[in-house]
């Protein structure tokens, strides 16, 4: 009661229809030994099924893709049938692992969800994350969740005071530690939700948490830098291990908690001896931060995911030959490093990392991770160009152009693709009108369109809206001019918040989308994008002066202030010298009638002048610069006059 | 006599008990050679200037300045500066030892610069402190870049337009280098762990004040890390998305004269308007800052409490502004047009009230402390 719902903004990704590799960080790896697949979770907000299967060349199968923002976690249960993943997007999903498609959406928790915990033995999952709440699921009442029945309830681990940034649960169930910027590890019993105890001892975050099958022992990597096993039954530290130099993000620990193999900031995976820290190893130098270790089938190697697209399989050790005789170094150099080369790699893509929006405010041109600079289309939603490695300042350099038009999107580049956003906040994304013959979408001179408007109704092209009526009776289906991409993921989502809902461009049609569209569209874009009404346009004030250098006794001294669109040419304003002031010297004509005259878009034109074009009887002057009669006056105020107050141009009379 | 008119300055010789009393205070012996002592006439509620004016007449470095510049510029333009230096040099060149002046001119001209302080309302001192500080900074700059565009045009016999060799608005101008000094805040983003810092420039530190604290605590407090999360995440640009990050404020470059504002007025959204906090705060008569950053230029100096705005009364908009300064090893409290020596020990008075009951008190406002390095 009382808060008022946040803004609808609608949002979309420019990306390929199908999208083979990661473009961004891998937050998260489960393994399906069973079936022989990996799944990843991205930080693109797709979650990737991968084959283990030995000597593939491509081992890719197929993409979960329902997260809008980075998937942080996921785990695997029920045998493989299910998998549940924590974004982001501040919602946890169930999915159909095998299909790969998603069951229902948890919007339970209120910011980012950070991480997760399973419980084999219970089909029981946990997740926590930003909003400092810990929420216990059960399994199997989240799978038989259905459109109809789609209440869950759930018990929620109460008390934390910070940001929770990792969580583990015991295979029973009967433990459950989280981990926060608080610098404790809080334990509590899930049976009952009761709080056990706080462990405290670590200087920083705490990122990665095991527990141990019987809940006894518990292993947590800080961003401290420092690895900490802890006796729960004695709720003491038992040991500081000291292997890493920078923050610890992820641990694995062997299957009867003899060693722990970790990895961090510093991008070195090290096992240890856990009752003998002294005895430890590196298995293997990443090329980036890792976050995420998992064993193979065999438990002979290890999937390290890293901040960076690739995943790699790298070998392990013997455990029998970490003693100190062997590898007695404790500096770290190549040559004490286990493994120079992994056994498998699976190839991620480059992130966008960089964009300008060019002065058209229709093309933008990015680099990525790789150095590719591209060139996209936002107002159809595709790449133009991929111009490879060149020089990214000079392309933007080379596609200057001295056109001033209003900003009427965000971009975001959270998943390392483009996602683009269209809202009415402080970018109000109606408020570029343009020239369509200019956009290249006509040859016909005087037509006029809103770029904010053409996209939303190629968007909503394909949604079967009660109202998409014209006044003639018909279906009246997108703009008449171009369609964005099927694939083209839509969102819906509060401004800077919570996502309402997602689907792609092609689906709008279906019953269901239908009907969650109808719910979730603000009336404002169903006002453009359905019933085609025409947004506002935008005016601009300015004062029309004739030049000093031609002033005689009978010019009016008085500023004349005038009002007209903000795209109209300076061959208008001509125009409405030609007729107003110069020609009929009609004395009604002047002042604010005449600014009526040049800003009605297609313009009373000069029907009886018949000899001369305008441009060519009137020349305009704008901070004593002369215009080009195609130059627009938004464009004039920005580049010429560079200011938003008492906008003034000057006509000199050239012919009479 | 007619001298001082020309200065726009009123004189008011107070006969009596008290100038005699405090050059009996102090001692004909001790009296400091070519110090004076005097104190200046309100002008309906512009104690607030009277209290700011009187302590930084008694910053040194920031006299000796304002003296300079009233000898180099004989005449120009009637600015705040020059009426700020017209007045120094009068209280300066007093034949008297002690006495009161009238500073006419100065308000006169300040109630012109500025709207909001062109009324008899209250004032709250350190708006005034912040506003005269940076507007003399601009004034030197201004006329900085007016005599180098002159020094171009003679030397070129035309005028030129700007270009990179001037103006040289990136040099320190004499305030810079008396009360600037430089934050640098950290930001460690809580997913990448990356640290991105920035400097900013700062004229004075403002901190908040805590019940039975002391300076250094607030200082601390000033630089406690603080965590941005919600709706006010941090923009990672390692990460491209928002995420929760640290942030943490701490002294890079330690000025000379490093000025402290306590942040005594507290808006309550249940009153509807600003309320006194008169928590007691300790501060000490030398001051080292623990606050630094790891790279900081000079963090060793060591201040030395030199002037304090007082604030007396309960609230922003009512009560009075007095102001102690220590002069030649004497401490002086100056309440408008009377001057009167006090005991170190009476300082105390001033850190503020223990119980929350009492609504008026006499608190430390604005604390102005000198580095030891720059009184030589």
């Amino acid at each position: 009661m009382g808060t008022m719902r946040k803004k609808t903004q609608v949002s979309f990704v420019i990306r390929d229809e199908e999208e083979r590799q990661h473009k961004n960080g891998v937050s998260s790896l489960q393994l399906d030994a069973a079936q022989g697949r990996l799944y990843s979770a991205g930080r693109d907000g797709i979650i990737r099924v991968w084959s283990t299967a030995n000597g593939l060349q491509d081992r890719y199968i197929q993409s979960m893709e329902h997260h809008t923002d980075w998937v942080n976690d996921i785990v695997l249960c029920c045998g493989g049938k299910n998998l549940i993943s924590a974004s982001s997007d501040t919602t946890v999903k169930v999915w159909n692992a095998p299909k790969g498609f998603c069951m229902s959406t948890l919007r339970t928790h209120k910011d980012y969800v950070r991480t997760l915990a399973y419980a084999k033995d219970k089909e029981q999952v946990a997740s926590a994350g930003l909003d400092r709440a810990i929420f216990l699921w059960d399994v199997n009442t989240l799978t038989a969740l259905t459109a109809s029945n789609n209440t869950v309830t759930t018990s929620s681990l109460v008390g934390n005071k910070e940001s929770i940034y990792s969580l583990a649960m015991n295979p029973p169930g009967t433990i459950l530690v989280s981990g926060s910027t608080e610098k404790v590890l809080r334990v509590w019993d899930p049976r009952n939700c009761s709080r056990l105890m706080k462990l405290r001892g670590h200087a920083d975050n705490v990122k990665a948490l095991v527990v141990s099958k019987d809940g006894t022992q518990c292993v947590s990597g800080s961003s401290d830098g420092t690895i900490k096993l802890w006796s729960l039954s004695q709720q003491r530290c038992v040991s500081t291990i000291r292997v890493h130099t920078e923050a610890v993000w992820a641990l694995l620990a062997t299957e009867n908690f003899t060693h722990i193999i970790s990895g961090g900031r510093d991008r070195l995976v090290i096992i240890t001896e856990l009752r003998n820290p002294d005895n430890f190893l590196i298995v293997c130098e990443e090329t980036a931060p890792i976050l995420k270790l998992c064993f193979t089938a065999d438990q002979q190697g290890i999937w390290v995911s890293t901040s960076e697209s690739d995943i790699r399989c790298w070998k392990l050790p013997p455990l029998n030959s970490l003693n100190a005789d062997m590898y007695n170094q404790s500096t770290y150099n190549t040559n004490n490093v286990f493994q120079l080369q992994p056994i498998h790699h699976i190839p991620g893509g480059p992130a966008i990392k960089h964009y300008t929006v060019l002065n058209d405010k229709r093309h933008i041109i990015t680099k990525d991770t790789a150095n590719n600079v591209a060139v996209y289309d936002v107002l159809k939603a595709c790449k133009i160009e991929d111009l490879g490695e060149v020089n990214y300042e000079e392309e933007i350099k080379k596609r200057f152009k001295m056109i001033y038009v209003p900003n009427w999107f965000n971009v975001d580049l959270k998943t390392g693709m483009l996602t683009i956003h269209l809202g009415q906040d402080e970018t109000d994304c109606l408020s570029a009108w343009v020239s369509a013959k200019e956009a290249g979408l006509t040859s016909e001179i005087d037509q006029k369109v809103n770029f904010g408007a053409l996209l939303l109704q190629a968007l909503l092209e394909h949604w079967n809206h009660v109202n998409r009526v014209n006044e003639s009776g018909q279906k009246v289906m997108g703009n008449s001019f171009f369609s964005v991409p099927l694939h083209t993921p839509l969102i819906f989502s509060e401004v800077g918040g919570r996502t309402l809902y997602r689907l792609q461009v092609g689906d709008a049609g279906g019953e269901t989308e239908g009907n969650l569209l109808n719910e979730t569209v603000p009336p404002w874009v169903v006002d453009v994008a359905i019933e085609m009404s025409a947004p506002k346009l935008n005016k601009l004030p300015f004062y029309l002066l004739s030049h000093s250098s031609c002033q005689s006794k009978q010019d009016r001294q008085k500023k004349d202030r005038l009002v007209a669109n903000d795209f109209i040419q300076c061959r208008k304003v001509a125009e409405h010298v030609v007729e107003k002031i110069v020609g009929g010297g009609d004395a009604n004509g002047a002042g604010a009638g005449a600014g009526a005259g040049a800003g009605s878009g297609k313009g009373s034109a000069n029907e009886d002048s018949g000899n001369d074009a305008p441009e060519e009887r009137v020349e305009l002057l704008c901070c004593d610069q002369v215009l080009d009669p195609n130059m627009d006056l938004r464009t004039v105020r920005h580049f010429i006059w560079k200011s938003n107050v008492e906008f003034t141009l000057h006509y000199r009379i050239l012919k009479q | 006599m007619s001298i001082c008119q020309d200065l726009g300055l009123n004189f008011q010789q107070r006969m009596g008990a008290n100038i005699s009393q405090l050059e009996r205070d102090i001692g004909s012996e001790q009296f400091p050679p070519n110090e004076h002592y005097f104190g200046l006439v309100n002008f309906g509620n512009t104690c607030y200037s009277n209290s700011v004016l009187q302590a930084l007449y008694f910053c040194r470095p920031f006299r000796e300045k304002v003296l300079e510049y009233k000898a180099k510029n004989k005449r120009t333009k009637e600015t705040l500066l020059t009426c700020l230096a017209d007045l120094f040099y009068s209280i300066a060149t007093q034949k008297k030892k002690v006495g009161s002046i009238a500073p006419k001119k100065f308000i006169a001209r300040l109630r012109k610069e500025k709207e909001e302080f062109d009324n008899y309302m209250q004032q709250d001192a350190h708006e005034f402190l912040n506003f005269l500080i940076n507007h003399i900074n601009e004034i030197i700059l201004a006329e900085r870049n007016q005599s180098t565009l002159k020094l171009q045009k003679n030397v070129s016999g035309e005028s030129v337009t700007c270009n990179g060799t001037l103006p040289h608005s990136s040099e320190p101008t004499w305030v810079h280098e008396i009360f600037q000094g430089t934050l640098t805040s950290e930001t460690r983003c809580l997913n990448c762990e990356t640290v991105s810092s920035k400097d900013e420039h700062f004229f004075d530190l403002q901190v908040d004040v805590g019940q039975n604290t002391s300076i250094t605590h607030c200082l601390k407090c000033f630089s406690d890390t603080e965590t941005l999360c919600n709706d006010n995440k941090f923009k990672c640009d390692n990460c491209s998305s928002y995420q929760e990050a640290q942030k943490r404020m701490r002294v890079k470059k330690l000025p000379l004269i490093l000025a402290l504002h306590l942040k005594r007025f507290k808006y309550m959204e249940q009153y509807n308007r600003h309320i006194k906090v008169s928590h007691r705060v300790v501060f000490p008569l030398e001051l080292r800052l623990f606050n630094t950053s790891d790279d900081a230029v000079n963090p060793d100096r060591l201040y030395d409490l030199v002037a304090v705005v007082v604030h007396c009364g309960s609230g922003p908009n009512r009560g009075h502004y007095i102001s102690i300064v220590k002069s030649h090893g004497f401490w002086l409290l100056f309440d408008d047009d009377m001057v009167d020596k006090i005991d170190a020990s009476a300082i105390e008075d001033f850190y503020g009230l223990t119980s929350d009951i009492q609504k008026s008190s006499e608190t430390g406002y604005i604390l102005f402390y000198q580095s030891r390095d720059a009184s030589c």
